[in-house]
């Protein structure tokens, strides 16, 4: 395999030239870098295309010489894997470090046509640029974060546009077998296509999920749907005082939802999941060894920062102030009446460092903010699971007790933000550990097994999963999907050098 | 700060202790200028951390290519700014340069031109009699060693504009006074824009402020110390805290008010650098809590009336020292906006413009390439004029940009009826583009 390596190199050098190969054995090694229980990946090589072209020749030099080709847009999937392979020994293929070009904006249909390596940030600062007309929906995640990469992980945000993988249209992609496909209304054979970036539902089989969270293909173009900023955002935030109390916020949301009342998504943080950015476990004072943080201590935290056990926080969208008004009245009395013990305006929530990170995500800004919440707990480690529960109180509370007495079993602080809808909402969990420290992996690693199996007997799966469980995961699927899964796979890469192991695939 | 006092191994501990709270999540990187340019993993700020964690850890004289990687950064702290940690990196760059400064033999013209800024900038009139004998030189610039030239291109084409001077002494409030203050000056900014300090002079009196501008002072020591000088800087630091021992021995001040962010940065951090220094540390410790930069202390006692018919359309740039490490955004713009003017942000905002201190002299290509393209991001920007808190901003943007920069305090000097800047005497006041109103942006959209 060393040696296969070395001669697909060789080729890479000889049909990309040398430039196509990053030279500094510190980065290469880097790429490996991981926050995950298991430590890193060893990464053989890292590869920089600059083409679409330059894809297809290494999608076929990778199918000559029989290695493994592990594609990342920007890299910050933190949390789930960053920028490292599922397994040791893959070729990185870092596609934003030069494909990161918006390839078009189109500010009467409102669409972006954009290369994996186009961040968050690049995108947001090009609209604003050119005058804000348009925002994009912003994640939790790090700004520098791919927008393709974030939707083909199925990640999501908080706006009406939250769906960002929904929100993609009509892909350009390099399958494993060294072919180009065009997706959507962009398969009709013919070189002017109007409505590529604007229709997915073309005559034929939907083909675009076949690249979400798999290894079949690399894409290398989409376009996503951008909405126009409104005139005037406002943020509103309920707190709520007890840990039981998320029966009723999550009661309280699903009218508000289901009806679209209030536009966008809404953020259930708990006190941790809040406080977090702003505080360090290690500065409160507590005793040599101490593992999870006290009810005392999050008592304080809570005073300290004027919130509560939990915070429900939205967003109106409207024309002026004088519009969002009265639904801001309607809404603040309805959640009084379901138990919240505080309103907190927009103007408010701009003094709270925590609240500030939500009007940011609402208003489509990317911030780092959230991400200093990883470092509650030194030495980087970090996993996030994310399982979700239908918008029922009753449920919700039934596996926030579960979820609860499962980190406090295992020593982990308990940090968790559902992101609701109507329906469904998503649950972000968040296990902090020292990844200096042997013996917190274990634990750290051990959690997270319980989780998933906790939630599994309930039928309950995740959406996203670090790659420490992609495997886990997949085997948790029923046998029959897995097939149907393996088989697709196997049709389109047949060598199977596209990410192998990816999400459990091949 | 020092080595001196409690020896490497103090700056080593400090050095070891800042790298390992680094998680490696590389929230860093991408808003590093110099991986930017070069997207090279040691060319980031977590590159950096590794080589001179290695480069501490084995002590001794280190390698070219490790102080290359150092001398290379900014010392912008845009790093910082989306940091998870945070992790001290302001520190930890300052001993690694302080560290390659004691222990790395540079090559002979290196040593030179470091010298020669070491030793001109910092003392002002012979900063100015060497920026008006070099003049002449400018047109004989191909003909200079090849580490001269970049020195040679920042030497003003004339004399700046005529001001009064600033000369040591108390000045009494306009009106009531409000607070008694310390004006340090800046030892470049007095030689290249001495209009700068003569309108904060105007601008504080008019706001109520007793100034007093001290005796004696010549620089903070912050050019010296990012060149890893410390000694030299530690030097600047202790005169600075005699100064103000000397001012309040008849009366205490309240504020020691700095127009040129990047002092602002260093002074604010006296403690630091005085920290190994125990009979300065208290007096460190004081200057750095009194430290304001202009614009945060006049939000902070507000501005005197606004004069009518000041209005134009104005870029805002934010130094590095003021957005990075002092975290001074709002408190420009808001008195700007206060004062009549309509303020645009730049695209990129977070990327330096290749000044950082002493950058454009010694790293000179990465500076232009930063500076061409922050000037480039400016002319995207439907503005009259860029203003910005830092001289070395000024400097730097003044080179590529075609629009008149100017600080921020000379706007506000004028808008509350000071003189109009001589570099926008040629711009008319027009009422302000595109005032804020409640309607959708984009034509598209219904709200």
């Amino acid at each position: 395999m060393v040696k296969a390596v070395a001669a697909f190199l060789t080729a890479i050098e000889r049909e990309l030239g040398a430039d196509a190969i990053e030279p500094s054995v510190e980065a290469v090694e880097r790429y490996g870098d991981t926050t995950m229980p298991s430590g890193g990946r060893r990464v053989d090589a890292v590869l920089l295309p600059r083409s679409v072209t330059d894809v297809v020749t290494t999608v076929r030099l990778a199918n000559e010489y029989q290695v493994g080709l592990y594609p990342v847009s920007a890299g910050h999937n933190l949390g789930l894997g960053t920028r490292s392979p599922v397994r040791d020994g893959q070729i990185v293929i870092d596609l934003g470090r030069r494909m990161n070009r918006i390839l078009e904006l189109n500010e009467e249909l409102g669409y972006a046509v954009v290369e994996p390596g186009v961040t968050f940030q690049a995108l947001h600062d090009e609209l604003v640029r050119r005058g804000d007309k348009f925002m994009i929906s912003a994640t939790s995640g790090p700004p520098l974060g791919s927008v393709l990469g974030n939707a083909l992980d199925k990640g999501a945000g908080y706006s009406p546009y939250f769906d960002h993988f929904g929100t993609l249209c009509g892909f350009e992609a390099v399958l494993g077998n060294g072919s180009t496909i065009r997706t959507g209304d962009g398969s009709l054979d013919n070189d002017t296509l109007p409505n590529w970036p604007v229709s997915k539902y073309t005559i034929g089989p939907i083909l675009d999920g076949l690249f979400a969270q798999s290894n079949c293909g690399i894409i290398v173009r989409a376009a996503i749907w951008l909405m126009p900023r409104p005139p005037v955002i406002r943020t509103f935030h309920a707190t709520f005082e007890r840990d039981t109390d998320i029966s009723a916020i999550i009661d309280a949301i699903r009218p508000l939802k289901l009806t679209n009342f209030v536009p966008t998504l809404f953020r259930v943080a708990n006190d941790l999941y809040a406080i977090g950015p702003e505080e360090r476990a290690e500065n409160l004072g507590r005793r040599p060894g101490a593992r999870e943080i006290t009810a005392e201590e999050r008592r304080l935290l809570r005073e300290k920062h004027g919130l509560g056990a939990w915070q429900a926080s939205a967003a109106f969208y409207a024309g002026s102030e004088g519009d969002i008004a009265p639904m801001l009245a309607r809404v603040s009395s309805h959640f009084l009446n379901k138990g919240a013990v505080r309103i907190i305006d927009h103007a408010q929530a701009q003094l709270i460092p925590s609240l500030l990170i939500a009007s940011d995500a609402f208003s489509g800004r990317p911030s780092t903010a959230e991400l200093r919440l990883l470092s509650w707990r030194p030495g980087g480690g970090a996993i996030w699971f994310l399982p979700g529960t239908p918008m029922s109180g009753r449920t919700a509370a039934e596996l926030d007790v579960l979820a609860r007495g499962l980190f406090a079993q295992h020593g982990f602080d308990y940090i968790i933000m559902h992101v609701a809808g109507g329906r469904f909402a998503r649950s972000l969990y968040l296990i902090l550990f020292d990844r200096r420290s042997a013996e917190e992996c274990r634990r750290a690693d051990a959690c997270y097994r319980a989780l998933t199996s906790a939630y599994a007997t309930r039928g309950i799966g995740v959406g996203r999963a670090a790659i420490d469980y992609h495997g886990l995961h997949m085997d948790l699927q029923m046998p029959a999907f897995q097939q149907a899964v393996l088989a697709v796979k196997r049709a389109l890469d047949p060598n199977g050098v596209i990410a192998p192991g990816k999400y459990g695939i091949g | 700060m020092t080595t001196a006092e409690n020896g490497p191994s103090a700056a080593r501990d400090e050095v070891l202790a800042i790298a390992a709270s680094c998680n490696r999540f590389g929230l860093c990187i991408s808003a590093c200028p110099t991986y930017v340019l070069t997207q090279q993993e040691n060319e980031s700020p977590r590159g950096r951390i590794e080589l001179v964690r290695r480069m501490f850890e084995k002590g001794g004289r280190p390698d070219a290519e490790t102080v290359a990687h150092i001398d290379s950064c900014l010392s912008c702290l845009a790093c910082t700014t989306t940091c998870g940690v945070p992790v001290d990196y302001m520190h930890l760059i300052d001993r690694a340069r302080a560290h390659v400064e004691a222990n790395y033999q540079r090559p002979i013209g290196e040593r030179v031109v470091r010298a020669l800024v070491a030793a001109l900038v910092p003392r002002p009139p012979l900063f100015g009699f060497t920026l008006r004998a070099a003049r002449p030189l400018k047109r004989f610039a191909r003909w200079m060693p090849r580490r001269l030239k970049p020195l040679l291109d920042l030497v003003p084409a004339q004399d700046p504009s005529p001001s009064e001077p600033l000369t040591p002494g108390t000045y009494a409030a306009e009106g009531s006074r409000k607070a008694r203050v310390m004006l340090v000056p800046g030892c470049a900014q007095q030689v290249l824009a001495p209009s700068i300090n003569a309108a904060t002079m105007r601008l504080l009196r008019r706001a109520g402020c007793e100034v007093v501008v001290p005796k004696g002072f010549r620089c903070c020591g912050s050019l010296t110390l990012h060149m890893g000088r410390d000694r030299q800087a530690q030097q600047s630091a202790r005169a600075l805290v005699a100064i103000l021992r000397a001012t309040e021995a008849t009366e205490a001040i309240d504020a020691i008010v700095i127009n040129a962010s990047g002092c602002g940065s260093t002074v604010k951090d006296y403690e630091h650098l005085l920290g190994d220094s125990p009979a300065y540390v208290v007096g460190g410790r004081r200057v750095g809590q009194l430290a304001v930069d202009v614009t945060e202390f006049l939000a902070r006692i507000g501005l005197p009336a606004t004069a009518p018919n000041r209005a134009l359309t104005v870029a805002y740039h934010d130094a590095c020292s003021l957005r990075n490490r002092q975290r001074v955004t709002t408190q420009p713009r808001q008195l700007l906006e206060a004062t009549g003017f309509a303020v645009r942000n730049i695209p990129e905002s977070h990327l330096c413009c290749g000044s950082a201190g002493t950058y454009n002299m010694l790293q000179p290509a990465a500076a232009r390439l930063l500076g061409e393209r922050k000037a480039a991001h400016i002319a995207l920007t439907d503005t009259a004029v860029v203003a910005v808190g830092n001289i070395g901003c000024i400097t730097q943007l003044g080179r590529y940009c075609e629009r008149p920069v100017i600080h921020t305090v000379e706007l506000l000097d004028w808008a509350t009826g000071g003189p109009k800047p001589a570099s926008i005497a040629h711009i008319d006041p027009s009422p302000v583009s595109a005032p804020k109103i409640e309607q959708s942006p984009s034509q598209e959209a219904i709200w």
